[in-house]
Parts: structure tokens; sequence; C-alpha cells
């Protein structure tokens, strides 16, 4: 909400006298400039005494516009930017990566659908294991007290060398764990200020250049949203909208790949679907349907949204306990 | 009739998919499923509507592959209008290497040694122009900037005739819960999610009087069939759709400003197609 007044400074030509005129339409900031009709603005400006310096303040918002926003970018200059720049994480199971086309992909949301026990929680862990071997940061919202360094700890050390025996050789395993940054995360507000922390960290560059963040978990995003939801207020939504907003343009600014992990609730007929409602569903770029034989190691996982994949597609893999 | 005549007549003169390559190519029409139900013109304003997924960014992509290819290319006639096309992303989740999947399938398809021609390809990447925003503002500022921005395009090159918006109900929560602060207050009847929507529908009726183009744009359905609580915020009409005995309800929740700019409504289901025309 930047006031008229305000911007005088920088940009003499929106002066008192253009003010005044602004005034008398009831624009008195930025914002309600946006709103108005530009041409009936113009055409009282035409009808006004001074029109020419009006019309000259009005050409300067609308450059003030124009420096704003970045310009138009076509097809060649994004797929180059796609493809240096959002590269593939691979997650530490087979199958989900071959379902994916290589893995998570940084500047994208997935998010993980299932019941209780399904798997999702281990997923978030290998995930965050195998990325933060091969030497990225990663960053972990746990909202249930789910996070293991235990199971981290083990997970490293299965496919690898890192084998804790002795003191002397913890050198590389607590590297590997250093790079996992855990932060508990119980209600929404508390999410939304350590996101805009993160964006500003990154954007400063205060975090270390070597490793930079490649991962960014959040286990789970809908216990965060699903108490605000209900109600017979926009603002619950308007919340979850905004929250997704702000992974995104995380995700796509500082190319992360965003994980988050949502469950199931009741559907029509007996049937499960995932929480959150169906403005949610607009939401995410891929969405994945976990779940878990009974009693065993073997998970399914499919596609619900997919922009490559057909919705349906299907892979098993195991997990390693 | 002659002896080979009656064989030769029942195994008939092509396949159904010789047939459809061979009209897409010369034929330039929109094709693309389900908008070739529609008569379209420049300047007219179509959206599809239509839940979560159902393919409804994919239709928009096979639209703008359709636009940005030309006529015919070194001798290969593809068929398409030769133009440039802007897409606006309010959902912030377009994936380029989608679309570059489908353009390269499209191009090898029509020419007959089948593989990418580099500079065609290249070509019309080129002519898909991107922009994404993340609130209402960004979108306001976009529209406001295209018209000079259009320009440049025309002067460089082609023309842009194909706005894309995906999805235009995107922002429809953060704006109902907005409340725009004024210091006249007194004056504000309207609110903030109305006023957004008619600086919208003006500024994209404004640019269609500069640059005359087709204007298609994606919604999603937001509210199920078990929403019961309504407010009276919004204007809102529910239409009931009846294809064979399924009837299957889906409510409005863009304000009826947007639906009077509207010219054809397509609602795409997995399973149901309607075609509701405004006039």
């Amino acid at each position: 909400m930047a006031p008229l007044k305000c911007m005088e400074k920088d940009y003499p030509l929106i002066d008192s006298h253009f003010q005044s005129f602004c005034a008398s339409h009831a624009i008195f900031s930025f914002e309600d400039f946006l709103l108005y009709d530009l041409h009936a603005l113009i055409a009282s400006a035409d009808n006004h005494s001074s029109s020419n310096t009006l019309k000259q303040g009005i050409d300067q918002l609308l450059s003030v516009i124009d420096a704003k926003l970045p310009s138009l970018r076509n097809g060649l200059q994004l797929l180059q930017d796609a493809e240096c720049n959002k590269l593939l994480l691979p997650t530490g199971f087979q199958g989900i990566d071959a379902l994916l086309g290589g893995g998570l992909r940084a500047g994208q949301l997935t998010e993980l659908v299932g019941l209780s026990s399904s798997g999702k929680t281990q997923a978030c862990l290998t995930s965050a294991s195998t990325v933060a071997k091969q030497g990225g940061s990663v960053i972990y919202f746990d909202t249930g007290n789910s996070f293991s360094p235990q199971r981290i700890a083990d997970l490293v050390g299965q496919t690898s060398d890192y084998v804790v025996d002795n003191q002397a050789e913890l050198g590389p395993l607590q590297r590997v764990m250093e790079r996992i940054m855990c932060y508990s995360v119980f209600d929404i507000y508390q999410m939304f200020d350590m996101l805009q922390q993160l964006k500003i960290n990154l954007k400063s560059k205060i975090v270390e250049s070597d490793h930079h963040v490649q991962l960014l978990i959040i286990d789970s995003i809908s216990s965060l949203i699903t108490p605000i939801l209900g109600g017979r207020g926009p603002q619950g939504h308007a919340l979850m909208i905004s929250a997704g907003y702000l992974l995104k343009k995380l995700a796509d600014d500082h190319n992360i790949a965003v994980m988050v992990t949502n469950h199931m609730v009741a559907g029509e007929g007996g049937t499960s679907k995932p929480a959150l409602g169906e403005s949610w569903k607009s939401v995410p770029h891929i969405r994945l349907l976990l779940s878990r034989e009974y009693d065993s190691n073997v998970c399914n996982i499919s596609t619900l949204k997919h922009p490559s994949v057909a919705s349906g597609r299907a892979a098993k893999y195991t997990m390693y306990l | 009739m002659e002896k080979g005549g009656v064989k030769a007549w029942i195994d008939g003169d092509e396949t159904a998919h010789d047939m459809l390559r061979r009209i897409s190519a010369v034929r330039s029409t929109l094709l693309v499923p389900p908008l070739h139900r529609v008569p379209l013109r420049l300047g007219n304003v179509v959206e599809i509507v239509g839940p979560s997924p159902s393919a409804k960014t994919l239709i928009l992509i096979q639209v703008a592959i359709s636009f940005v290819l030309p006529r015919e290319w070194n001798g290969v006639p593809y068929g398409g209008f030769d133009h440039s096309v802007l897409f606006l992303d309010l959902d912030c989740r377009f994936d380029i290497s989608r679309f570059s999947q489908m353009l390269t399938h499209r191009i090898m398809e029509g020419n007959a040694i089948g593989d990418c021609d580099k500079t065609l390809y290249d070509l019309c990447m080129r002519r898909f122009l991107y922009a994404r925003c993340s609130n209402s503002f960004e979108f306001l500022q976009t529209l406001k900037s295209l018209h000079y921005r259009l320009k440049r395009e025309k002067d460089h090159g082609v023309g842009v005739h194909l706005l894309l918006i995906d999805s235009i109900g995107a922002f429809h929560w953060v704006d109902r819960a907005s409340v725009f602060l004024s210091p006249k207050e007194t004056n504000r009847k309207k609110l903030f999610l109305q006023s957004v929507s008619e600086a919208v529908v003006q500024d994209i009726k404004k640019l269609l009087q500069e640059h005359p183009m087709l204007v298609i744009a994606t919604k999603s359905v937001i509210f199920g069939n078990t929403y019961s609580t309504t407010s009276n915020e919004v204007n809102r009409c529910s239409r009931n759709v009846t294809r064979n005995p399924q009837q299957i309800q889906y409510r409005e929740y863009m304000p009826s400003v947007w639906q009077s700019l509207l010219i054809f409504l397509i609602y795409g289901a997995p399973s149901i197609l309607a075609v509701l025309c405004y006039t």
C-alpha cells in the first residue's frame, strides 16, 4: 500500500497538484490507481485545465508499473532456466524416482498424501538423507515431533560407508547430519514467520554458499492448515492459498524442491480422499498417493496429479527398516 | 462395378488417423477438443471450467501450439495460425518441459522424415510468451502494462493474438478475505473482490479493443457438491448441467461482471462435457 505522497520524492511528476486530482477520484495509493479505470482517468484529465502535466503524471505511474514487473519471457528462456537451474533430486527410493522421471524437481511443490502409517514421514526422512548425502542442505519443518535423528543416521549409514563404530569416524556422518536443519513448527503463523525469515536469509545469502538449500520438507502441512479451515469466513482458505503461493515462490526463485505431506479424510461412499479440500487441489504441482500393505515393507505409490504423467500410474517401492 | 472396384470401395481410401492428419495440416481451425464445437473469433472470451485434475492446462497448451506453428514450413503443412501467444500463469504451476514435449511431438508428427526441425522449434518457442503473477495486484499491473508490451512485440515480429489465463479464479479466496483499508472508508461500498474483478474485466475489455485477440481462461471448481453454507458476499448462482441421466452441480463463484465478459463457457469433467453459451 504505497501512498502517492511517498512516491513524490522519487518521481517528481507526482506532485501535490497531481495528488489532489487523484484524490478527487478517491485514488490515494498506488493500489487504488491499479483498481481505477485508466481510460476514465485519462478522459477526466483531458477535461482538466492542466491536462498535460496530469497526463505526464499518469504516464509516470504507468512507467513505474512497467519497471517493477519482470519482462515477458519466451519459451526458450524458460526452458533454459529449467534445464540449468531446476535440477532433479533423487528421493532415495527407486520406485518413486522412476515414477517422477528422475526425482523431485527443484522449483516444484510435491505433495504426498496417504493414510496414517503409510510411509509419508519415512519418505520425507529418506529424501532428506539422500539429498544431504549428496551435498545439499535440507530444511525440515516438523509439525508432529516425528523427526528422528537416529533414523537419519541409519539411513545414511546403510548405503555408504559412514559407519559409526568409534568416535574418530564421526566426521563424515556429522557433516551430513549438519546439513539437515530441523525446526519444530506447531501453527501456521509460526510457519509463515519462518518462511519469511528463510526468504530474507536466502535473498541476502547469509547461508554459506557451498551448501545450497535444495530441499524444503513440511511434515505435515495439513496439521497446520486444518485447524484454521472451516467456519464461515474465507480467512482460513485465504491463509492456505497464501501459504501455497509463498512456498511456490520460494521454490521458483531459489531453485528449491518443496515436499509437503497431507493426510486423508473420509470421502463419499466410505472411501478416503485427501484432506484440505478442493481449493488445495490446484496448489501443488505434483500429488502422489502413498499406501502400504498391512504388515509389509512394500509401499504403493500412484500419481493423483502430474503435468506429464497420467494420473493413476503406479509404482512399488520397498522401505528398508 | 468393376472387378477390383467393390473390394477397393470397401477397403476405403484412408484410415481415420490419416484423414485427421491430412485435415489438421490443411485446414487451420482449432481442432482441439472441446474447442472444436464452438465457433471462435478474435475478441471472444472463453472460459474452461473443470475440477482438478481435468486436463484444462493441457487444452491451453494444445491451443497455444496450434497458434504458434506456421501454416507451412519447408514445404510441410502444419496448419497453424502463425501468431504469438501470451500465457498468464496465475496458478504459478506451468511446466515448460511439458509444452516443449508436446511441441516436439507435433512437429515430428507433421514431418515426413519424423525428426524435429530445430529452427522451427526455436521459432515456435520464441513465440510463446510467459508471465506469472502471484496476487491480484500483480495481475492488474501486468494487464495495465500489457498494452505497451504487446505493441513492442508487434513491432519486433508477429503480433500476439491469443491470451491464455491459467486460472482466473486463483486469487478468489485471498481477495475475498482481503480487507482493503482506505482513508475514505465511507465511499467504499463495494467489496475488494468486486473492485478487483471489475478492474480486471475493464482492463481486458480495453486490451481487446486495442489488440483484438482470443482470450481463453481456465477456472477450477472450488466448491464441491456438499458445500452447504453460502455467504451473501459474492453474487452466486448454481447451474445444473444435465447430460444423460447424471446431474452435475457446479457452483459459480466468479462475480457477475466476469460472467458478462464471457462468450462461451466449457465445463469439463473426467467424463462429461458441456458447452454453455452466453449471448
